[in-house]
């Protein structure tokens, strides 16, 4: 090869699809899912920077794939904000999954400012582990503010909004496209958009299943759901 | 006894003038008819003097800015220099509206000597911007006269003070006016004469009450003090010399009243986590803003930057004439555990939170923000609860049922009959103790978008979604 590009290569300026899968480097936060790590530059959530979730509706399992940051971070004593979240996260479901919920703070916010800044604020905290707002906007400047927000700090900030704004452009590191999969124990995501690499779709993740096994019909017990007798 | 006296000539204009960001000439107006009863230094430069009308003093300065005031309002005042006063005195009495006595003898090997006490507080004074004249004296009205006629030394000599006394004008020594007069047109000019006569023809001549005056200033009879003792609360008043009509403009005055705050903290060796702040307009209530920290708090920068929050929601409605800071809740402050000197660490971290949970609740409003806790119920919606961030809330680990992870508000009806049955049914029936009953058979399902969810049938027969696992 040629001076010049062995030059450009000690100097690392040269990305090569060939090194992709490094060791974990400090500022990536293993998502707990070696599937979805595989495909993930530096094997991992990337922190200190926008990771932007789509997602059609809620109870797909979207929250089981954070479950792994959400369990390490609590227990690590980092806090984990939920910002704007659109139900109620519920605490015996989370106490059940080992998630210390002490470290858990939940915020409302009456304005779209209020919301920007909060999110602002957590990320340059050095206590946040992980912040994740629920957004309903397609505002290019509110999601410029929130990359800029997330860049700042060294914190996981993961913007969740509808899958609607699946085509429109963002400057997240990392987008995925949540879809269900087959069964309630399987979810698949769309990456559609990574650093270093291209889109990838169709992966299959099993996450967490809600039920071991599906609950076998007994003779003796009648099953529901009964019509309404009256 | 040794005693200091602190007289303080131009107290409430100088009180005004605290809340002032750059000097100007100043006067206080007041009495019947109106007159200069104090003014500063520029204003004196201008050729202002005491006792002018507000029509002579403004046209003598142009720029100069008159206040009204009502004098009564120096006793307050008063009160709030006692305050920093008592921190190097035991002893302490006011002498409203514009004196305070403090004993001194017993302070002289803690300063350092007299000369040390004195300087200190001309330091102390210096940084308040407070113009006082001090003087020592072996009875506190031999203290007072003195003080009030700028004739105060700084010596404890006995002889060197006599001296003072005795060359004392007769005018100064606060007699009554017809007292004066007399001694006066007896060619007793200064107090030294005056003290030499016999007491016995002094109560004859001049009646009991001035004989026993000069006595209590020789020390020959005895001079009751009440003792001035520290509220238990903190209260600092500010006043403004011109209306403040934005918000910005309180956060200066603000700034000056928490390093107070901050320094009767320190030497209290406490904290605290609310503060109490009242804006005064003209003729409108007060408007009353409460601060609050999640963690125990002494630093001022730390609450006037929860304070600059605050204050950027809620806009003025009427120009503020003046503002107080009150703070009754004192904690005491607890030794930092677990802490090396090397920085990062446990401590450190839960500052870090305390202070970012505070600066949200400061703009967002303390309930904004929720820990979430476990509740011994088996209801669905009261199995958990929102507690306020800062109360420390107790782990628990009990053995739960399984539970979907996102809880919705409230049941919405189920608009579509799943395609997947899960498990279930689970029967909860509970609360026919409290009138909120609830019987319900959950179930857990999976719906034709892909959605698993945590439905439930009630006692009419209805179908509900109450969860989704997320």
């Amino acid at each position: 090869m040629s001076d010049i590009l062995d030059k450009l290569i000690d100097n690392a300026q040269i990305w090569q699809a060939s090194r992709q899968r490094q060791a974990l480097n400090p500022g990536i936060e293993s998502t707990g899912f070696p599937a979805l790590d595989a495909y993930l530059p530096g094997g991992g959530w990337p922190r200190g920077a926008m990771i932007e979730c789509l997602v059609a509706t809620p109870g797909i399992g979207e929250l089981r794939l954070m479950l792994p940051a959400l369990q390490r971070m609590t227990q690590a004593g980092q806090t984990v904000f939920w910002i704007d979240a659109p139900h109620i996260p519920y605490a015996p479901a989370l106490a059940r999954a080992d998630v210390d919920i002490r470290h858990l703070v939940t915020i409302r916010t009456q304005t779209r400012e209020d919301q920007l800044w909060t999110l602002e604020n957590c990320l340059r905290s050095p206590v946040t582990g992980l912040a994740m707002i629920w957004l309903d906007s397609a505002k290019r400047s509110d999601i410029r503010r929130i990359q800029l927000a997330a860049e700042a700090g060294d914190s996981l900030c993961i913007l969740f909004r509808h899958s609607r704004y699946a085509d429109q452009q963002s400057p997240a590191a990392l987008r995925l496209l949540l879809n269900p999969g087959e069964d309630s124990g399987q979810l698949c995501p769309d990456i559609l958009k990574r650093r270093g690499g291209w889109p990838v779709s169709g992966l299959q993740l099993a996450i967490p299943a809600i039920t071991t096994r599906p609950p076998e019909p007994a003779s003796n017990v009648i099953r529901g759901p009964w019509p309404r007798t009256h | 006894m040794l005693w200091l006296y602190l007289h303080f000539p131009y107290l409430l204009l100088e009180h005004f003038q605290q809340s002032e960001t750059a000097s100007r000439p100043m006067a206080l107006i007041g009495g019947h008819p109106p007159q200069v009863i104090q003014l500063n230094p520029e204003a004196a430069r201008a050729g202002v003097t005491e006792g002018q009308s507000p029509q002579t003093a403004s046209a003598l300065a142009d720029n100069l800015h008159l206040i009204a005031a009502d004098l009564e309002e120096q006793t307050g005042v008063l009160d709030q220099q006692a305050i920093w006063l008592y921190r190097h005195a035991a002893r302490i009495i006011l002498y409203p509206p514009d004196g305070i006595l403090a004993e001194a003898g017993s302070l002289r090997r803690l300063h350092g000597g007299l000369p040390g006490l004195w300087r200190k507080l001309q330091d102390e004074l210096d940084q308040r911007r407070l113009t006082a004249r001090l003087a020592c004296g072996l009875t506190p009205r031999s203290a007072r006269i003195l003080a009030r006629s700028r004739r105060g030394r700084c010596t404890e000599d006995a002889q060197a003070l006599r001296q003072s006394l005795d060359d004392l004008p007769v005018a100064a020594a606060d007699l009554d006016e017809r007292t004066t007069e007399r001694l006066q047109r007896m060619g007793l000019h200064t107090l030294g004469p005056v003290l030499a006569l016999p007491d016995r023809e002094l109560a004859r001549r001049l009646g009991p009450e001035t004989a026993l005056h000069l006595q209590q200033i020789e020390g020959r009879a005895v001079d009751p003090q009440t003792d001035w003792h520290p509220p238990p609360y903190f209260h600092r008043r500010l006043d403004f010399a011109e209306d403040v009509e934005h918000n910005s403009g309180l956060l200066f005055p603000l700034q000056r009243a928490l390093q107070e705050l901050e320094a009767e903290l320190c030497w209290r060796q406490q904290q605290t986590d609310t503060l109490q702040l009242e804006i005064r307009h003209r003729r409108r209530p007060v408007t009353p803003l409460q601060i609050r920290s999640t963690a125990p708090e002494h630093r001022a920068d730390a609450f006037i930057e929860l304070a600059r929050l605050k204050l950027e929601r809620h806009s003025l409605e009427a120009p503020a004439t003046g503002l107080s800071l009150k703070t009754r809740r004192f904690l005491d402050r607890h030794t930092p555990q677990g802490d090396d000197l090397f920085g990062e660490t446990l401590q450190h971290q839960e500052e870090a939170r305390q202070h970012l949970l505070s600066r949200l609740q400061a703009r967002l409003g303390e309930d904004a923000l929720h820990h979430l806790a476990l509740n011994a119920d088996h209801r669905p919606e009261r199995a958990w609860r929102a507690t306020p961030v800062g109360d420390g809330c107790l782990p628990s680990t009990p053995v739960m049922p399984r539970r979907p992870l996102w809880l919705l508000r409230q049941p919405q009806p189920l608009r579509e009959m799943p395609c997947q049955w899960l498990a279930g049914p689970e029967r909860i029936s509970a609360g026919w103790w409290d009138g909120e009953r609830v019987q319900r058979d959950y179930y857990i399902a999976r719906l034709h978008s892909g959605q698993t969810g945590w439905l439930f049938r009630d006692g009419t027969g209805g179908w509900f979604l109450h969860g989704w696992f997320g």
